[in-house]
């Protein structure tokens, strides 16, 4: 590869990605390129029905079609791995739900797996599927809220007694009856968000190799953690964790997906130690879009307690949330809106009720950002609060936001506030824009019949958070390690999967250890080395695990100029490390490469030539919490025009202001940005996960699930705060989600705005064109 | 060439060149050219993002044509012309375009990325100056989930000025 | 349900060196086998499972097809020209601004690169542009088999259904003819789809003779909003005589509208879909309208 120019500070730079020259030039790794001798491949047949009773599968043909070695029920597969058990707390019926690898007695989505079928060839899988007779005992689709709480519909999981799988539970913070008795008006509104879903490019995929002779599985996955991966792994196929050991080089993208291991990958590992073969399984992308996940299907009652001034005094939300088809994910994510409700708000009070049920949909899997929901329904409440009084969305906001020099500088659920720079970003927008000319512009084009909308929508996103009192410790480990050709090896549980971590951690690392980048290397997916962690998720990635490298080079840096000043009889104070070599007035010749004296550290640590007490042992492992770093946020602003006779949005300006503390890398930190206002963009102009009233799923295909093209992602501005440090080493905070967080309610608000001559109310995140002109009253819904 | 009578599961021979090399194979009707680089060939830099055609990320050039391989059959490739994204760097120095991208952060995880660089080659083979606009419209059949396309744009843009990008050195 | 299998099924492949043993292939395939050309359509069917053919014949060694030629009639597209190539020849360009602008709308350059114009007609899918494109250019196909040599199908009678046609399954099409425009003709093709490049909500081609400020004639068809695109005219839009300009294209809206009933699905509904109808058409028409004034009778681009 090119030489990588020596810098001062590669921190803060937008230093080329060291991952890139393998994927410009097709020498990526992904799973599906990986072939290994006498690998077999895996192919599901499906269930076409949302809700069925399973009678009996007929697998005799298909094992019998040409190139077939295997198939498997859902019988044989319980034989071979536990199911899947789900505890959810909260239910009032205990919530213990259990379910089979494969759907054993009923199928609960339109393509839950029934079997498996393992073959010389995915195409011969295929075929071998299609011979597969599946007697099903149809029973009623439960497809929606409302037909899952209805009695009279058949329980998907009987266990459950029902549909409802928690809640309604509710929690108060505050005074909220003080609060609504004060008001001088309530705001209500019934907030909805659509299903839809992740997408990465490449879907989910896994090569399971068993070695009969050791007893060992190797298994190359696409995830999002190696670690997760093997403990999830390990529990359902009842085998110790040392004999797994899980490997991912190239990840094809995720946004929360690939967490753990899936049904369809436990089943894969299964077969191929029943067969002693390599088994390959790559989701293909009707698989993806039907049954890999969905997200983001919740609703919302909301009130609103406000005073004649705008002040929103408090907020009463009841929150359902569709789990679909197999529980997992859901309940976590309601407790996340709850506490993030208030955002950067100073609300004195919230009352929140949630609940969850399970329908035969796709289940609820993790998205960027899944707690979204709690921006998008206050964003566009404050809205709606403007709108009923009459006075302006901006004056709202800024009566409402948290500042930093007032108190209580703490979200009425808990969270201290230190450090938010919210309100400063919401003016720094407004100004970008040129607000005030922006809507004189606006009203003029009014008159001509042309619908132009501004939006803004302003939130905070725990990156990792702030330090809560008394909470669990949360840490991220990196172990750093010297190794004998001078190189710096940074060992993280992150699991890059497009945001360039090989490249960001070692500026850090090379930055605080004195290295050329090109020194440093970060070596991540294998459970053989991998440190302790979950992976990556949750904006863990640049507080806390930059933390962790920033923090483990200053110890081992530490550490060899100690080893190093035994060695040459100087104080450690005498020396440093520069360019990946030692230097100092002291050492012979001014420099020494570092794996020279790696070589002399070595040398005298076996010859007793230490004294007692230095540490040779060129690693050093770093928890870190992410400090004292807290929040990022900011303030996204759309202006749109909308065609009132199509419906049609043209999005003519976006621009986000945002605090994500000190940039790592700007190019890269920019790329997850824009990248998350493309999904936000997606969102709400053109993707929805739709099912028809029998639960067939609809957007099964990509001319169906429509991600959006460089022709409906406009150009993004992007102007970045500078942060207020509250850490002394450690400002970075994450920015992998916030793009996807606030872009949906900026654009409905700007979309909101546009149509409001039509007094047209927006309640809903998915705005299509056709459903823009029945808001618009064009046409009747 | 075609063998005279052949049934559904009987194989074909084809002969094509791929990244200027003579190269042949036999395959069933049914396979792809996509399946057929990737597999029989092991040209696993095309990728396979949707297999019906929508995505982009297996796009090659075919007799010089940017061209969905997924749509396209290994038999109907026959002494056809294909270009790859393997093909692209040549004697291991990365195209301008690559570099450009490359320079310009272009890419995240990379599964698009065979596609997008096939798509903008064969856009700067025929319009070596083209707009923000063109270049917009003619990446607009390749999906990309993680960018948001403004870097991939920014990168063909680069390439087509041909202007030296900040690199890591620079701040 | 679509198959969630995507590769492709098991089919015989035959790629003929010349028409007759094409024609011959088909006949003897007993409706089994298919024609392929671009495969752009065809292939994706497959994918999806919605077509098992036993046997593909590939045109692509046909010799003769690729060429648009141009005679006394019009222009002459053969059968293997691609929708890349028809959009990019000086003939199709000079000579029918329709047909371009309806081609640009088609997918993506990926997509054009192999896809056929015929194959678009062949395939018949409802929302395709270029049969509506076709009917209001009065364009004819040319259809020939084996046993029954070579016949001529108006666009207007070929169009049957979804994805259904009056090709029999022996016949292939070698060419589709399109008529030169008359003089002081204009014409139009707009659309609105969810994303630049996918197939039409609602399509409208559009084609306006004018006198003046008079129509005198006017030719329209929608894609996205039936089984098939048809063919209107003044006469069926219960409008001849209203030869004034004058709220004619409003009215013709209103008119078209009114006569649909579109089908729905998850991109839009069928009150949208004819909502966008009513729009489109009068927005086509004025623009059509108003091309052929600027360009003093030739049919405006
Ligand atoms: C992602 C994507 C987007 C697309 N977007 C659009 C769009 O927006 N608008 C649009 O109109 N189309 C679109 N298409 C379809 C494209 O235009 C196809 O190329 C075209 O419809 C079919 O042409 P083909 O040559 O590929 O035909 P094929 O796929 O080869 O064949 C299609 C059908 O026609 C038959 N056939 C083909 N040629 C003949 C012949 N000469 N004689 C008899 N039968 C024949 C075949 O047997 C088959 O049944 C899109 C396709 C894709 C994959
Ligand atoms: S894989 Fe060919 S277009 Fe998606
Ligand atoms: S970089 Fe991930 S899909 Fe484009």
């Amino acid at each position: 590869m090119r030489a990588l120019v020596p810098a001062e500070r590669y921190t803060g730079a937008s230093v080329r990605r060291v991952e890139d020259e393998r994927l410009l030039t097709g020498r990526g790794t992904y799973v599906a390129d990986v072939r290994l001798p006498g690998m077999l491949h895996a192919a599901f047949c499906r269930s076409p029905l949302p809700h069925a009773r399973i009678v009996a599968v007929h697998t005799e043909s298909a094992r019998l079609a040409p190139g077939v070695v295997a198939v498997f029920d859902g019988a044989q597969m319980a034989q071979m791995a536990s199911p899947v058990a789900s505890l959810i707390e909260s239910s009032p019926s205990g919530g213990k739900v259990s379910f089979g690898i494969l759907a054993v007695d009923k199928a609960r989505l339109v393509g839950d797996p029934v079997a498996l079928v393992v073959a010389e060839s995915r195409a011969l899988a295929e075929d071998a599927c299609e011979l597969i007779q599946v007697d099903y005992e149809e029973l009623a689709p439960v497809v929606t809220v409302e037909q899952a709480l209805d009695p009279n519909l058949p329980a998907i999981f009987e266990e459950l007694g029902g549909n409802r799988l928690f809640g309604p539970e509710t929690k108060v913070f505050g005074n909220v009856d003080g609060a609504f008795a004060r008001a001088d008006r309530v705001v209500r509104a019934s907030i909805h968000q659509h299903r839809h879903q992740n997408v990465p490019m490449e879907g989910r995929a896994i090569l399971a190799s068993f070695d009969p002779s050791s007893g060992q599985l190797l298994v190359r996955a696409s995830t999002q953690g190696v670690n997760t991966t093997r403990r999830m792994l390990a529990e359902q196929l009842r085998m110790p964790l040392d004999r797994l050991r899980v490997v991912a080089e190239d990840v094809g993208g995720s946004f929360g997906l690939k967490f753990g291991a899936s049904r369809e990958e436990v089943a894969c590992c299964a077969a191929s130690r029943a067969l002693g073969r390599p088994v390959r399984w790559i989701e293909d992308r009707w698989e993806n879009l039907t049954v890999s996940g969905q997200a983001r299907e919740e609703s919302f009652e909301v009130e609103a307690a406000v005073t004649a001034g705008g002040l929103i005094l408090a907020l009463r939300v009841q929150m359902v949330i569709d789990s679909g088809a197999y529980p997992g994910f859901a309940p976590l994510v309601v407790d996340t809106v709850r506490e993030m409700m208030p955002g950067p708000y100073r609300l004195e009070a919230l009352a929140f009720t949630s609940s969850g049920v399970v329908t035969n949909k796709a289940s609820y899997v993790a998205y960027r950002g899944p707690w979204a929901a709690e921006t998008f329904v206050r964003e566009r409440m404050v809205d709606l609060v403007a709108q009923e009084l009459g006075i302006s969305a901006m004056e709202v906001r800024l009566r409402n936001l948290a500042t930093r020099d007032e108190a209580p500088l703490r979200m009425v659920t808990g969270p201290s506030l230190a450090g938010i720079t919210a309100r400063d970003s919401l003016l720094r927008a407004a100004e970008m824009v040129d607000l005030a000319s922006l809507q004189e512009h606006q009203r003029q084009l009014r008159e001509e019949g042309r619908y132009l909308g501004v939006g803004f929508a302003t939130y905070i996103e725990p990156a990792p958070g702030p330090r809560q009192e008394g909470g669990e410790e949360n840490t991220e480990r990196v172990r750093v390690e010297l190794d004998r050709e001078g190189s710096l090896l940074v060992h993280t549980a992150q699991m890059p999967h497009g945001q360039g971590h090989r490249t960001t951690l070692a500026q850090v690392a090379a930055d605080e250890f004195g290295m050329r980048l090109g020194q440093v290397r970060v070596m991540v997916g294998d459970t053989q080395r991998t440190p302790e962690g979950f992976g990556t998720g949750g904006s863990r990635f640049a507080a806390m695990a930059g933390g962790a490298a920033l923090h483990g080079a200053r110890r081992l840096r530490g550490k060899v100029l100690e080893a190093a000043a035994q060695i040459l009889d100087l104080a450690p104070a005498e020396l440093d490390i520069s360019h990946g070599e030692l230097v100092g007035p002291g050492v012979p010749g001014g420099r020494l490469p570092l794996a020279e004296l790696v070589r002399r550290i070595e040398l005298a640590a076996r010859s007793g030539q230490l004294p007692p007490g230095t540490d040779a042992d060129l690693t050093a492992t770093e928890d870190f919490d992410g400090g004292q770093s807290g929040w990022s946020g900011g303030t996204h602003c759309c202006v749109v025009e909308v065609d009132p006779d199509t419906g049609l949005v043209r999005i003519l300006r976006y621009l986000v202001v945002e605090d994500c503390g000190d940039l790592i890398n700007p190019a890269v930190v920019d790329g997850q940005i824009r990248g998350g206002v493309a999904q936000g963009v997606g969102a709400v102009l053109l993707e929805r996960s739709a099912y028809d009233p029998q639960g067939q799923y609809l957007s099964a295909t990509l001319m169906d699930y429509l991600l959006p093209t460089s022709l409906d992602i406009p150009h993004i501005e992007i102007e970045h705060l500078i942060p207020v440090r509250l850490d002394p080493d450690v400002n970075f905070r994450g920015v992998g989600e916030g793009g996807m967080i606030a872009a949906p309610p900026t654009i409905c608000n700007a979309i909101a705005d546009a149509i409001s001559p039509f007094g047209a109310k927006v309640l809903e995140q998915h705005l299509p064109p056709a459903r823009i002109v029945e808001l618009i009253g064009a046409i009747s819904a | 060439m075609l063998e005279p009578e052949v049934g559904q599961g009987a194989l074909l021979s084809i002969r094509l060149q791929v990244n200027g090399e003579e190269r042949e194979g036999e395959v069933e009707g049914r396979t792809t050219l996509a399946d057929f680089l990737r597999d029989q060939l092991g040209l696993t830099g095309t990728h396979l993002g949707c297999e019906h055609g929508v995505c982009g990320a297996c796009t090659v050039l075919l007799d010089s044509l940017p061209t969905r391989s997924c749509l396209v059959l290994a038999a109907s490739a026959d002494g056809c012309r294909v270009e790859t994204v393997e093909g692209l760097a040549r004697d291991g120095r990365l195209s301008r375009l690559q570099q450009a991208m490359w320079d310009s952060h272009s890419f995240q995880c990379g599964f698009c990325t065979p596609g997008f660089l096939i798509q903008a080659a064969a856009l700067l083979a025929e319009n070596p100056t083209p707009t923000e606009a063109e270049v917009r419209h003619a990446l607009s059949g390749n999906l990309c989930r993680c960018t948001g396309y403004e870097s991939i744009v920014r990168g063909v843009l680069a390439a087509a000025e041909g202007r030296e990008l900040a690199g890591e050195g620079s701040k | 349900m679509l198959s969630w299998l995507l590769k492709l099924p098991p089919f015989a492949y035959r790629a003929p060196e010349s028409l007759e043993e094409g024609l011959e292939l088909l006949a003897a395939g007993d409706g089994e086998a298919r024609v392929l050309a671009g495969g752009q359509s065809l292939i994706p069917m497959l994918a999806l499972r919605l077509a098992r053919p036993s046997l593909l014949v590939d045109l692509r060694r046909v010799p003769g097809l690729a060429e648009v030629k141009e005679d006394g009639a019009g222009l002459r597209i053969g059968a293997l020209t691609t929708e890349l190539v028809a959009e990019r020849d000086p003939l199709v360009r000079a000579r029918s601004p329709l047909l371009l602008e309806a081609l640009d709308f088609i997918g993506h350059p990926a997509i054009r690169s192999r896809g056929t114009v015929v194959g678009s007609l062949c395939h018949a899918d409802p929302a395709a542009e270029l049969p509506a494109a076709a009917l209001v250019l009065g364009a004819e196909l040319t259809a020939r088999s084996l046993g029954r040599g070579s016949r001529t199908i108006p666009a207007r009678d070929f169009f049957l259904g979804p994805f259904t046609t009056a090709l029999e399954f022996d016949e292939v099409v070698t060419e589709v003819r399109v008529p030169a425009a008359p003089p002081a003709e204009g014409t139009c093709f707009l659309e609105v789809s969810r994303r630049p490049g996918d197939f039409a909500m609602v399509g409208v081609a559009a084609a306006v003779t004018r006198e003046g400020d008079r129509v005198v004639d006017l030719r329209l068809a929608l894609t996205g909003v039936g089984d098939r695109p048809r063919l209107l005219t003044l006469d069926e839009l219960g409008l001849e005589g209203r030869a004034s300009s004058e709220g004619l294209f409003s009215e013709a809206g209103r008119s078209v509208g009114a006569r649909l009933r579109p089908p729905e699905d998850l991109h839009a509904s069928a009150t949208y879909r004819r909502h966008l109808s009513t729009v489109l058409t009068e927005r086509a028409l004025r623009t059509a309208f108003g091309r052929a004034d600027i360009r003093g009778g030739a049919a405006g681009a």
